[in-house]
């Protein structure tokens, strides 16, 4: 089969898309007018769920700061702090979030398709360099709930070393959370679980894409 | 929405319609993806239209975009949920055609091939096939034109190769 038979296979092809298609000018019209809607009204419908959990959950917290706030006494403090921590690392994590995904959204088309798709790979994979601050929380969990009135004052050396013990493995545990969260360690079960609440199946394409990219410019 | 641009984008839609329809064919199979694809690739145009670059074709700028878009299509999550509000109704009419589905025809047998290469190949190949230079085409997807013409090679002769089987069988 010579090349041209290909070319003429399509091209007889073409002369029939020209004459028999027909674009419904109408519907097109309505499609580049609804452009019109916000990047964050799309995005909101798109991730709904996760977005106004996430948004109800930081109510719960900035409501019990400030009720703790303004009833304050000594008592709340290790509450206030613990609280304040969540709460900054939860905002800080959904701004990230949201900034990624209106760049993602936001993207420009109009370049050569490796350079578009491979920097529509690389926002996807920065989701997850902005998503492992999340880890840092965790810590803030065991300290919470103690109280000035009765620790560490009132309570035996035993209580002291357990609540040591527990702080400091939970420090342990999201220091290296945040140290293993990248790209390289997506071949491994736990971090796709852990992952997969925040767009874990398009990382694990990106990556796979990335990497078809890069075997598709080499020159062999 | 001013008239006159809008006018203008409508009509160089009109008059590459073709390739719209080719990306889109090449990409999705299944018909209501199709529908969120060619919804999604033209808010694309419409949004880089503004920053159309006069040295390239109109068709170099369709084919980079529509290509980028159809591409990235399938990587997202949900398919169906991606876009905000999706057509009932299609922009172009892919069933009532007589070109819409020719499974036994040499046509046929050369879609179904193409749409079995990865995505990559699968834009080299539409390129070629479209006549497009070695040049145009380095340009469109971003590699050497030496690339270009060894991978449209091996390409061509996978194709060869397959087409010829299909016929055979």
């Amino acid at each position: 089969m010579e090349n041209i038979e290909l070319i003429n296979i399509w091209k007889k092809q073409n002369a029939k898309i020209e004459k028999t298609l027909v674009i419904n000018k109408l519907l097109l019209k309505e499609t580049i007018g609804r452009k019109a809607e916000s990047t964050l009204k799309g995005l909101v419908k798109l991730k709904t769920a996760g977005i106004v959990s996430f948004v109800f959950y930081l109510l719960i917290l900035g409501y019990a700061l400030l009720y703790a706030i303004s009833n304050y006494s000594s008592a709340s403090n290790y509450f206030i702090v613990s609280v304040s921590a969540i709460a900054l690392i939860n905002i800080k994590g959904f701004a990230d979030y949201i900034k990624h995904l209106a760049w993602t959204k936001n993207i420009n088309y109009d370049g050569s398709i490796m350079e578009i798709q491979k920097q529509l790979s690389r926002l996807q994979l920065s989701i997850i360099d902005h998503a492992k601050i999340m880890c840092l929380q965790f810590p803030f969990f065991t300290t919470f709930y103690l109280s000035d009135n009765w620790f560490p004052q009132n309570v035996g050396l035993p209580y002291i070393i357990f609540q040591i013990i527990l702080t400091g493995s939970f420090i342990y545990f999201s220091f290296w959370l945040y140290k293993n969260h990248k790209p390289e360690n997506l071949n491994k079960k736990w971090f796709r679980n852990l992952i997969a609440g925040s767009g874990g199946k398009s990382v694990e394409k990106a990556i796979e894409f990335y990497r078809e990219m890069e075997e598709f410019e080499k020159e062999n | 929405m001013n008239r006159n641009k809008t006018d203008n984008f409508l009509n160089i839609i009109e008059s590459n319609k073709g390739i719209l329809y080719k990306v889109v064919n090449s990409y999705c199979r299944n018909n209501e993806d199709r529908k969120d694809l060619i919804q999604e690739i033209i808010l694309q145009l419409w949004k880089s239209y503004d920053n159309y670059n006069e040295t390239f074709k109109y068709s170099t700028w369709m084919y980079r975009i529509s290509l980028n878009v159809a591409i990235s299509f399938y990587r997202k999550e949900n398919s169906r949920k991606r876009i905000s509000n999706s057509l009932t109704t299609e922009i172009f009419d892919f069933s009532d055609t007589e070109i819409a589905e020719e499974k036994e025809t040499n046509f046929g047998f050369l879609n179904q091939i193409i749409s079995e290469l990865n995505d990559l190949n699968k834009a080299l190949m539409l390129l070629y096939l479209e006549e497009k230079s070695y040049k145009e085409i380095s340009e469109i997807i971003g590699i050497t034109e030496t690339n270009v013409a060894t991978k449209i090679g091996r390409i061509k002769s996978k194709i060869k190769k397959e087409f010829n089987q299909l016929k055979n069988q």
